[in-house]
């Protein structure tokens, strides 16, 4: 292999990134946009649901329940309504997303122990949103009533203790709030990544749309000095990213970084050599940029998103999605970047990861090369 | 045909599934030689140049070139060839000098002698002034005289040139035979295909190809000679009527009509001119000239193509 020629590739290369608007934003600007408004999309937390009250009891009991239901910044009352037609009209008019109708005997049966009967109704065409309603509902109502009851029982005379049900207590652990986007940002990470392998297939279909690659080929460059040439570039390029998107994602995000920024560096680029290497396979085998994109979407993007257990458990997948998702550089930097990130563990506990992005690099590297003929036809 | 040629091709075949672009092609080129390659578009003037450049596999037959076996050693000729492909195919987004410098690097020519060599070749092509421009933005004789120059960096002993004057004006056309004729003089092995007979006549050699085989393979003169016709040209007041009168006539080949003249390809015009004369006044037709030209590379050529067609 002849460095000079290699370093010729990548001169050209850079150069081409640099006057060429659309490959630099490519490289550099999209993966963190993309990120940032992903995070926003999808890391949504569900405030200020608006909902109706029918209140039939009208005591100073269900008026104080009313009261503590929408406390909170989950629930917010938009109206106290009259009948269930008025409650029926809001709900189509998409006004309130879920309505409590308070019986005649509420209070009374608050205070016979006998157990309490809610009833709630929902927008059922926005079940995430009822469901969340319901479950706010519940936990609000379930605290009210156990705090009307030991109220009641002190004032007989009972001891408190006795009433107090099975406390359970969930603690997450490495992201104790369950903030969605801490866990959603390091994730997103190997999506986003996948650009730069975009570029890489697009840059060697480009060779053979504007025939510099007739050029190319008839000098005496290697196949593999000019594949390699085509891939550093932008492994540096994504490189910018990995310094880039972590800087931001901590001071934009408030995502915690536990772990090691070499042991991050190091497994980024090896992530990088094998993502960038499924590029290189797309655009060894596309003649036109605009085939190169299309599968390069297929290929890199939407796996990416799919497959890699970023949000679907890669357990709960059809078993050949499974074995597809082995395969996805993504799937194994998406664990890297969640334990560097959240957990902070270090090589002892990645290090088959790594071996196995370094296994997948040299694989894809090899098709590539192996595909690529020194020939026009 | 000697056994010490510079570019041997022996039997050479090529097939694109049903199409058999080169057929048997069987060449000697020697050294030092300006050979021509002419020929209709699709004859294959492209494949070959593109297989003598190693860009393409062959079905069957041997290419030797400076005694390398082009199939079994594709690499191994490379540097010993500049290739300049028929459409642009520098980078656009490179400048002048950068592209120079980047086929430079390609063809292991060091840095000192590039610096030593660039600025001839950008003299020489003409580009010293434009040597910081972007290629996509040089004019279309320029970008085909810094492919020229990208190819000569490495000063290669066989040169390779697909239809490099097409599409360019005639000055620039001319300038860049006059730097091709240089190249001749110094040595260099040059072959060229060419869809202009004006240029095939000022090669040392052509090869006429026509449907993927070498219908004819001499110097211009001699494929003029063996053309087997001689050239009437004739003009008269109604070029289409006086063409259709003397395209029956006894030993008349072929009319070729050139605006208002029509070239009448006839076995010997001293014996055929008083019965075309004939022909015409008795058709009513005014002959306002009609003499015996020297026949050109264009009718040579049609003439070839016609026969070639007849007796298919």
């Amino acid at each position: 292999m002849s460095f000079r020629h290699l370093w010729a590739v990548i001169r050209k290369e850079i150069q081409h990134i640099l006057r060429d608007r659309g490959s630099l934003i490519l490289v550099l600007i999209t993966p963190t946009v993309v990120l940032l408004l992903m995070t926003y999309a999808l890391a949504v937390d569900i405030k200020h649901v608006p909902i109706a009250v029918l209140d039939y009891d009208q005591s100073p009991v269900s008026r104080q329940f009313i009261q503590k239901i929408t406390a909170g910044d989950d629930l917010d009352l938009y109206t106290s309504a009259g009948s269930m037609t008025e409650i029926e009209n809001l709900l189509l008019r998409g006004k309130i997303k879920a309505a409590i109708i308070l019986d005649p005997g509420f209070s009374a049966d608050l205070f016979s122990l006998q157990g309490l009967a809610l009833q709630v109704v929902i927008d059922g065409t926005e079940p995430e949103t009822g469901g969340f309603a319901v479950d706010h509902i519940g936990w609000r109502a379930e605290t009210f009533a156990n705090q009307i009851l030991s109220t009641q029982l002190q004032a007989s005379g009972l001891a408190v203790d006795t009433l107090q049900p099975i406390d359970l207590r969930i603690r997450a652990w490495y992201n104790p709030s369950l903030v969605p986007q801490v866990d959603l940002v390091p994730g997103l990470l190997s999506v986003v990544l996948g650009f730069p392998a975009f570029s890489v297939a697009l840059t060697l279909a480009r060779e053979h749309e504007h025939r510099t690659m007739e050029q190319l080929l008839a000098t005496p460059i290697k196949r593999i000095e000019l594949l390699l040439g085509k891939i550093i570039p932008y492994i540096l390029a994504g490189l910018m990213n990995v310094l880039i998107i972590p800087l931001f994602a901590m001071a934009w995000f408030d995502v915690p970084f536990n772990g090691s920024f070499l042991v991050f560096l190091f497994l980024s680029v090896i992530f990088l050599f094998a993502e960038l290497s499924m590029g290189m396979v797309i655009g060894v085998f596309m003649r036109s940029q605009s085939a190169a994109l299309a599968l390069s979407f297929l290929v890199v993007m939407f796996p990416g998103f799919f497959l890699t257990g970023i949000f679907f458990p890669i357990a709960s997948l059809p078993e050949l999605a499974r074995m597809e998702s082995l395969f996805l550089p993504g799937t194994q930097y998406a664990i890297i970047t969640r334990g560097v990130f959240l957990t902070g563990i270090g090589l002892d506990v990645l290090w088959p990861y790594a071996v196995m992005l370094l296994f997948l690099g040299l694989v894809f590297t090899g098709t590539a090369a192996l595909f690529f003929k020194k020939k026009l036809a | 045909m000697t056994d010490n040629a510079f570019i041997q091709i022996t039997d050479l075949t090529r097939k694109f599934k049903e199409n058999t672009a080169l057929n048997e092609i069987t060449l000697d080129i020697q050294e030092g030689e300006l050979f021509g390659l002419v020929g209709p578009d699709g004859a294959g003037k492209t494949t070959l140049l593109r297989t003598l450049a190693g860009l393409i596999g062959i079905t069957g037959g041997t290419v030797l070139v400076a005694g390398t076996d082009l199939v079994k050693n594709p690499e191994g000729v490379k540097s010993q060839i500049g290739y300049m492909a028929q459409e642009f195919s520098l980078y656009g987004k490179l400048s002048v000098l950068e592209n120079l410098q980047f086929f430079g690097e390609l063809y292991n020519v060091s840095s000192s002698i590039q610096k030593e060599r660039i600025p001839g070749l950008l003299a020489f092509a003409d580009l010293t002034a434009f040597q910081d421009r972007r290629a996509a933005n040089l004019s279309g004789g320029m970008k085909k005289k810094l492919a020229l120059a990208c190819t000569l960096l490495h000063r290669p002993p066989l040169l390779l040139l697909d239809e490099p004057t097409t599409g360019v004006d005639p000055v620039s056309r001319r300038e860049f035979w006059n730097i091709l004729n240089n190249l001749h003089i110094q040595g260099t092995t040059i072959i060229v295909s060419t869809p202009y007979m004006d240029e095939a006549d000022r090669c040392s050699r052509v090869a006429l190809i026509y449907e993927g085989r070498i219908v004819e393979c001499d110097s211009p003169p001699a494929i003029r000679a063996k053309m087997g016709a001689e050239v009437l040209k004739v003009i008269t007041d109604d070029w289409r009527k006086a063409r259709a009168v003397i395209l029956g006539l006894p030993g008349v080949q072929d009319v070729q009509s050139y605006g208002e003249a029509i070239h009448v390809l006839v076995d010997s015009v001293d014996s055929r001119s008083p019965i075309i004369k004939k022909a015409l006044l008795d058709n009513r037709l005014d002959i306002f000239e009609m003499r015996e030209i020297k026949p050109r590379m264009e009718e040579a050529f049609i003439s070839f193509i016609r026969k070639m067609d007849q007796e298919n």
